[in-house]
């Protein structure tokens, strides 16, 4: 019926057991993940924050700058692997290049809009007062622009981390070489490997979290509980 | 069978295409349609309806309850956040001692995915009302549920259909990695292709491009029912 | 218009959603019960998906009652599904048989015993092995051509010879008598470099250079000759005999009885070695589906 034949939640009792047993294994393979997250983040964040930030501060471009969210997401991940893997062979360019690919919509589209929707009246007092067109930029826009686009980043960096498992499809390693192999570890590694994805994930989430509140101005910090701009998900 | 071997057929051989692994073998995707792609392309968009009906029924529901009892929101928002950074193939493996390796596995997870995205918005939408049209019917004499049912449901549907715009596309997206557990959906015949000796680049080309394509027809299609439903809506992103 | 109808269409979908649910539920657990279904499996490679298709479409022909689920996942995972229930009936390999559900260390010398162990060993769990095919599949160790001549190696011990020496198989590999575990016993190969290749075929690995050595079928289209790679002979037999043979739920062969059995050894014995070869090349060179080329191959051979 729905329930399995052998309906097991016990299994997960295993499953720490085995994260208990197999820590140094199971950190090792967590830090390639990062490693390939964070270059893939890394090549995504050269590319799309100063586009996005660019067009935001001229008002230009916005279709193409929140269009990217909507046609990043219809890219699915394995698709994108596949096929950077029959043009550039495997490897871990390919798994870098296609995990970047996804990273590029929340951080150009929060960019952007973080950017653009600064207050204008606030840009207008700013240049009457005598302010550059840089300063402007690196003195309003971007310190009130900040929370939402540090959001779109963070939501990108954890896209980028949790994809990353499926990168074992191709021998880009992580920890979802212990997740597609049920056959070696069985379904307690499988598990434990599986926690880990979930925590290392959080992780990001949380730290980033943590980053961002710690950089945002004190005055803006009230602005960016749940509910009102935090909430990038109707950017994506 | 004769004493000599069993009869070996001619399996139809290959064109100089397929044996090279061109960029595109419109031939072979034409031959392959019906045993191959069509399938896959039809198994991904049950696996897609489902989850998506399904998550919609269930953040409806659980929308409607926040908008009446707002301390139902905060919880509900922090499980959301948190199941949103679990990654796909994580939560079926997770599901697997439950459920076993079934579609009701891969289908509890697509729902929970679109629970995330549905369930804010919905709430979202319920509380786009402008503070005085609400004022205006219950001076009017509008009980609660007639506000909710003539005001605030038509008011939130721009913004509920945007909702399941993002919840069809990232389930299309995420559907594709159910091919890891079971043969199903679009993403069977791109691990197959990526598995061979050297991966046939027309088979993934050809389930990538469905796969993108069916995600891009859903998108249109529920910003044209938007337009119908809800004519007054303001166009958005 | 639309308002008025918003609640009460909102319950409706709700409740259909949920009755469909249940619906479903309770079909899938009904249908177990009628005639005894043969549930087949096959393992995830296509080999398996071809040997999956002939047997169950050969059983749909002759009238008996056959669910299919194909790439069930590897040995490990196709066994709990055969001991769970969820399947009664797939193709294995007579040694894989022996060397990893049964965990004896070496293969019987000849194919024939590595059937009769098998068998035996199976019987006392409750399962019939059915007839064996002619045709046999063993893992294998290649080295691209320029390798094999860089370091003159011919046989499995020949591979002591290179340094840093790495080797990429399913992840699976790592723990197998048939595998890792066992060159290191047979053929003292201590030093290593173990490459997960999870979906990745051994060939890519071994055209773009990411291992110098991997574990392959020896019924893979790319070996047949002209060959760019070369296999090292296994003089020690590590790799033991692998013919196929159905392994079968003996409640079911019990239950259904010898039309059963001789449909299933009828299909068994057509599967030769160039048989075989022929069915591989055409799904994984000619691009063709596991279920065509099983279908004409039945119907050339009267059987489907």
């Amino acid at each position: 019926m729905i329930l399995a034949d052998e309906f097991q939640p016990g299994t997960f009792v295993q499953a720490l057991h085995f994260i208990a047993g197999n820590g140094g294994f199971l950190a090792g393979k967590a830090l390639e993940q990062l490693e390939l997250s964070g270059a893939s983040l890394g090549v995504a964040l050269a590319l799309s924050l100063p586009l996005g930030v660019a067009l935001g501060h001229l008002h230009r471009g916005s279709a193409f700058a929140i269009g990217a969210s909507i046609v990043g997401r219809a890219l699915p991940s394995l698709v994108l692997i596949g096929v950077f893997l029959t043009v550039l062979g495997i490897g871990f360019l390919n798994n870098m290049v296609a995990l970047a690919v996804l990273g590029i919509g929340p951080i150009l589209t929060n960019a952007y809009v973080a950017i653009d929707e600064v207050d204008r009246d606030l840009v207008e007092a700013a240049r009457a007062m005598g302010m550059s067109d840089r300063q402007v930029l690196t003195r309003i826009e971007l310190p009130l622009g900040a929370p939402l686009l540090l959001t779109g980043v963070r939501i990108a960096a954890v896209t980028v981390v949790a994809t990353a498992t499926i990168a074992a499809v191709d021998g880009g390693g992580g920890l979802g070489d212990v997740i597609v192999n049920q056959a070696s570890y069985r379904l307690p590694g499988v598990l434990g490997a599986s926690l880990c994805v979930m925590a290392l994930s959080i992780g990001v989430w949380l730290v980033l979290l943590a980053l961002q509140r710690l950089t945002t101005p004190r005055g803006l910090r009230a602005a960016t509980l749940p509910g009102s701009s935090d909430n990038g998900k109707e950017r994506l | 069978m004769t004493s000599a071997g069993p009869v070996i057929p001619n399996f139809g051989g290959a064109s100089s295409c397929v044996l090279r692994n061109g960029l595109f073998c419109t031939g072979w995707v034409r031959q392959h349609w019906s045993d191959t792609l069509a399938p896959a392309l039809l198994q991904h968009l049950e696996l897609t309806l489902v989850a998506v009906g399904i998550g919609f029924a269930i953040a409806f529901a659980g929308g409607l309850a926040a908008h009446r009892y707002r301390r139902a929101e905060q919880p509900l928002s922090v499980l959301s956040a948190l199941l949103y950074t679990i990654p796909s193939l994580a939560l079926f493996q997770l599901l697997v001692p439950f459920t076993g390796i079934t579609l009701t596995t891969i289908e509890i997870a697509l729902v929970s995915y679109t629970l995330v995205i549905l369930f804010p918005t919905i709430v979202v939408g319920l509380r786009s009302a402008p503070p005085e049209v609400l004022e205006a019917a219950r001076g009017m004499g509008l009980t609660p549920r007639q506000v909710l049912v003539r005001i605030e449901l038509p008011l939130a549907l721009p913004t509920i259909v945007g909702g399941l715009r993002i919840a069809v596309v990232s389930t299309i997206s995420t559907a594709t990695i159910a091919a890891f557990l079971m043969p199903e959906g679009l993403g069977h015949p791109i691990i197959f292709a990526l598995s061979e000796p050297h991966p046939f680049k027309t088979e993934i080309y050809a389930a990538g491009a469905l796969a993108i394509g069916l995600a891009l027809v859903c998108d249109a299609t529920l910003v044209a029912a938007r337009r119908l439903l809800a004519p007054w809506a303001r166009r958005s992103a | 218009m639309i308002r008025k109808h918003t609640r009460r269409a909102a319950r409706a979908a709700f409740a259909v959603s949920l009755g469909v649910a249940i619906l479903l539920g309770v079909l899938a657990g009904a249908a177990g019960a009628a005639t005894p279904t043969v549930k087949v499996g096959s393992k995830n490679f296509p080999e398996e998906y071809v040997l999956g298709e002939l047997y169950s479409q050969a059983l749909k022909a002759k009238g008996f009652n056959v669910t299919y689920k194909q790439s069930i996942g590897s040995t490990e995972i196709i066994q709990v599904a055969l001991t769970s229930g969820q399947i009664n009936f797939y193709p294995e390999y007579t040694g894989v048989i022996v060397q990893d559900v049964f965990k004896s260390t070496l293969s019987p010398k000849t194919a024939a015993a590595t059937y009769a162990l098998a068998k035996k060993e199976e019987a006392a769990k409750g399962y019939t092995l059915l007839a064996p095919t002619p045709f046999f599949d063993t893992d294998a160790i290649a080295v691209s051509n320029a390798t094999a001549r860089k370091y003159g190696l011919h046989t499995i011990v020949d591979l002591k010879k290179v340094p840093d020496l790495t080797l990429g198989a399913m992840p699976e590999f790592q723990t197998r008598n048939t595998g890792l575990l066992g060159l290191e016993h047979v053929y003292g190969l201590h030093n290593i470099h173990f490459v997960a290749l999870g979906s990745v075929s051994s060939y890519q690995a071994l055209d773009s250079g990411k291992v110098l050595a991997a574990d392959v079928f020896s019924t893979d289209p790319p070996l047949a000759a002209p060959s760019k790679y070369t296999v090292l002979t296994d003089p020690d037999n590590l790799f033991g005999f692998e013919n196929v043979a159905p392994i079968v739920a003996t409640s079911l062969v019990k239950a259904l009885g010898p039309s059963f059995v001789d449909t299933v050894n009828a299909v068994s014995a057509t599967l030769t070695q160039p048989a075989m070869l022929a069915m591989n090349k055409a799904v994984e060179v000619d691009q063709q589906s596991p279920a065509a080329v099983a279908a004409a191959f039945l119907k050339a051979n009267k059987l489907g």
